[in-house]
């Protein structure tokens, strides 16, 4: 008596379906595994190429936090990726409802325009969006590496996609129980949207978090964030891998934390969207 | 209606591109001056921005150069000055220094002074408009500049920065091409660790003893890709009598016999097994870990070198290496110091800056904290300047007698001077790293980058 199902794979099949898997799991966290043995080598070994780390040390951690203002670097990071993230959320969430509740005039080409945008390479409006920086007096702030990045047409077209597909009755028995329209947004449609949202909130943030062109372009006399920080150990004179790896091991583990807090709502999202 | 509603968005459209193009363009290049700036009274407050690309990297090189812009505050305290790096992505700041300045001008804002290479000299005079310092201060004041208090400049170093018989820019941070060789791997191939290769064809000869008895790399020459840039592929030409663009810099002349039979020595190190076909950062990595017999680099990566080499072998240097029966001409690779103010308080503060930052005490400082080469080379004599740090640093003796024989890395010429630096190397890499026809792979490049030149290189 067997307990696999009728037409599943053979066992062959399945050990040969694993085998791949996990010399392909293997392959996309070697560079991971290289970044921290790499960090956690002797200052003087970071350029060995023996695959265990021996002696292990923290002096690039020591290194890396003495020149750089690491913990200064996470948060403003951080702050750039959760206002960006929560700004194109709130920007995507109203213009998708717009879209996908009500009918008004030049609707379709309104929705053109923002698909529009993400056809437009950010080098093209890097220059302009550069110069209204200069002249609103947003240059070197975090606020200057936010405000453009405030709309994201990703968002809009996704949230608009998930929200074609809610049903219209719910909306319909929203108002005749005498609920408005931005009540019965933030009762009924955020709430059946929430893994959706927490699926492009986790993207958006990680985006904004990995983000390095723009901030490099805004804050000229800072390192304020991660990404600029990890280039300063860069340069002319050759580069210092001990205190690189080291600043890059620990920006990566705010976004491998947020992954894992909000990973049953991204399989959700990824799943529901899979099957429609 | 349709159609009007779209040829308003695209004159909209239009009108917004053409503003952000044409903002700030106005003032780049303006000269107008009559005669040196007004000196700034004693209650004349100045802020001034320094760009330099030492701001792009951690540890020395932004510590020493904040603690020296501290310095001068307190040395002029009617003067503050705000520090920054060039804008951009590149993954070494030094190659954004034009880009960022030209995003600037066009935001109406650049820096007031800024470090930049010297293979950017004829963009910067003609297309960036730097000002000519023997204008705003007098030539007599730029000399003084480098005569100093006590030592002057290196007579090689003092024109870098001129065009057309000017001063624009105050040569400031410099490197000559070095050969670095690793003295274990030399005792283990059976070679004479104290002494460096001096000819090409010894450099060939003991690459290949390193390869043959040691399993390592022999050598690799970092002047031959896109990435190294051509200032020391230009040394190595010079010192075959050839150059890469004529005298009169209206012709490309690197595909002319002398440079192709640099090129041809270089394939076949390559074929022969004495050279790896590595990457810059391969080579640089490979040679600090151990695993490289030489390398020809610049002097400015010693110090990765050195921390590399630790306890586990020792590092060795010679002069760049010459040709049969000729002399070595090295180049410099580096950077000046410009003024692109174009207010006369702002141009006076930051002249002062650049005598702070190019004075005995300031490179005292650079040389012993990152060990850039002062360009006032006497204070490797003085007891109370730089002796002792030369004394602790072997390699500074053949970069200092390079001085002597120096030929300034000449710049290419027009507004597609990159495109035609770039597309040069492109072809000496694929001749060297590909195995393609040396003669004909040039002269074909050159065929085709000659038409970039101002005027069509006609």
């Amino acid at each position: 008596m067997t307990t696999e199902p009728v037409g599943g794979p053979s066992s062959v099949h399945r050990i040969a379906g694993h085998l791949v898997l996990g010399l392909l799991s293997l392959l996309c966290v070697f560079p991971i595994y290289w970044l921290y043995a790499t960090s956690l080598r002797v200052p003087g070994d970071v350029s060995e190429l023996s695959p265990l780390p021996w002696p292990l040390s923290t002096d690039n951690y020591a290194d890396a936090l003495e020149k750089n203002d690491v913990a200064a670097m996470l948060l403003n990071t951080g702050i750039v990726a959760v206002l960006s993230a929560f700004g194109q959320l709130l920007v995507g969430l109203l213009a998708a409802y717009a879209f996908a509740a009500w009918r008004f005039p030049l609707q379709r080409l309104i929705y053109l325009l923002f698909v529009g945008t993400w056809l437009v390479p950010f080098q093209a409006t890097m220059l302009p969006n550069y110069v209204l920086l200069a002249r609103l007096g947003l240059l070197e702030t975090l606020a200057g590496v936010i405000v453009p990045n405030l709309c994201s047409a990703l968002g809009v077209l996704l949230l608009r996609e998930h929200l074609k597909s809610f049903p219209k009755e719910l909306l319909d028995a929203a108002r005749m129980d005498g609920r408005s329209s931005w009540t019965a947004l933030w009762t009924v449609v955020v709430p059946a949207l929430r893994p959706a949202l927490a699926a492009l909130g986790i993207l958006l943030a990680i985006t904004a978090w990995n983000e390095y062109f723009w901030p490099a372009m805004v804050l000229q006399r800072s390192n304020a964030v991660v990404q600029l920080g990890l280039r300063s150990f860069m340069g002319t004179e050759g580069n210092d891998w001990g205190p690189l790896m080291a600043t890059a091991g620990l920006a990566c583990l705010p976004v491998f934390a947020l992954y894992l807090v909000l990973q049953r709502h991204i399989v959700n999202a990824f799943v529901r969207s899979g099957l429609k | 209606m349709r159609r009007s509603l779209f040829a308003a968005g695209a004159a909209a459209m239009l009108a917004l591109v053409t503003a952000a193009c044409g903002l700030g363009s106005s003032d780049a290049g303006s000269e107008g001056n009559t005669g040196p700036v007004p000196e700034l009274g004693a209650d004349q407050r100045v802020s001034i921005v320094f760009e330099s690309y030492n701001f792009g990297q951690a540890g020395a090189w932004t510590d020493t150069f904040n603690e020296l812009i501290a310095a001068f505050e307190k040395e002029h305290p009617n003067i503050s000055v705000t520090a920054q790096k060039p804008q951009g992505n590149s993954a070494n700041p030094a190659t954004d220094t034009i880009s960022s300045l030209q995003s600037q001008l066009t935001a109406g804002s650049p820096p007031d002074v800024v470090q930049l290479g010297f293979s950017d000299l004829d963009f910067t005079v003609n297309q960036l408009g730097a000002k000519a310092l023997d204008d705003l201060v007098g030539e007599n004041a730029v000399q003084a500049n480098f005569d100093g208090e006590e030592y002057p400049y290196a007579e090689a170093a003092r024109k870098l920065g001129d065009w057309d018989g000017k001063t624009y820019g105050v040569p400031f941070v410099f490197s000559t091409p070095m050969l670095y060789y690793n003295k274990q791997l030399f005792s283990q191939a059976g070679l004479d660790p104290e002494q460096a290769p001096a000819k090409w064809s010894e450099v060939r000869d003991s690459a290949k003893a390193v390869a043959g008895r040691t399993g390592k790399d022999g050598v690799y020459v970092d002047c031959l890709t896109k990435a190294a840039k051509d200032w020391c592929f230009q040394s190595i030409v010079r010192s075959n009598g050839g150059r890469v663009i004529s005298q009169d810099r209206s012709k490309l002349t690197f595909a002319e016999q002398p440079v192709v039979e640099v090129v041809s020595t270089m394939q076949d190190m390559v074929k022969g097994g004495a050279m790896p076909n590595l990457t810059q950062m391969q080579a640089v990595e490979a040679f600090a870990r151990g695993d490289l017999g030489m390398i020809v680099e610049s002097s400015a990566i010693q110090g990765t070198f050195l921390k590399g080499a630790g306890d586990e072998w020792e590092l060795g240097a010679g002069a760049m290496p010459s040709f049969e029966g000729t002399q070595a001409v090295p180049t410099n690779s580096g950077a000046a110091l410009f003024v692109f103010s174009a207010d006369q308080a702002k141009q006076r503060a930051g002249w002062e800056l650049i005598k702070f930052l190019t004075s005995e005490r300031a490179y005292t400082t650079i040389a012993s904290k990152i060990g850039y080469l002062p360009l006032r080379t006497g204070l490797v004599e003085d007891p109370d300047g730089l002796k002792s740090w030369a004394e602790q640093n072997p390699y500074l003796e053949p970069n200092l007698e390079q001085l002597g024989r120096l030929e300034p890395w000449v710049s290419m010429p027009g507004t597609s001077y990159l495109q035609i630096r770039d597309g040069m190397m492109e072809a000496v890499e694929n001749v060297v790293f590909q195995g393609a026809d040396a003669e004909a792979t040039l002269r074909a490049e050159q065929g085709e980058l000659s038409k970039l030149l101002p005027g069509g290189g006609r």
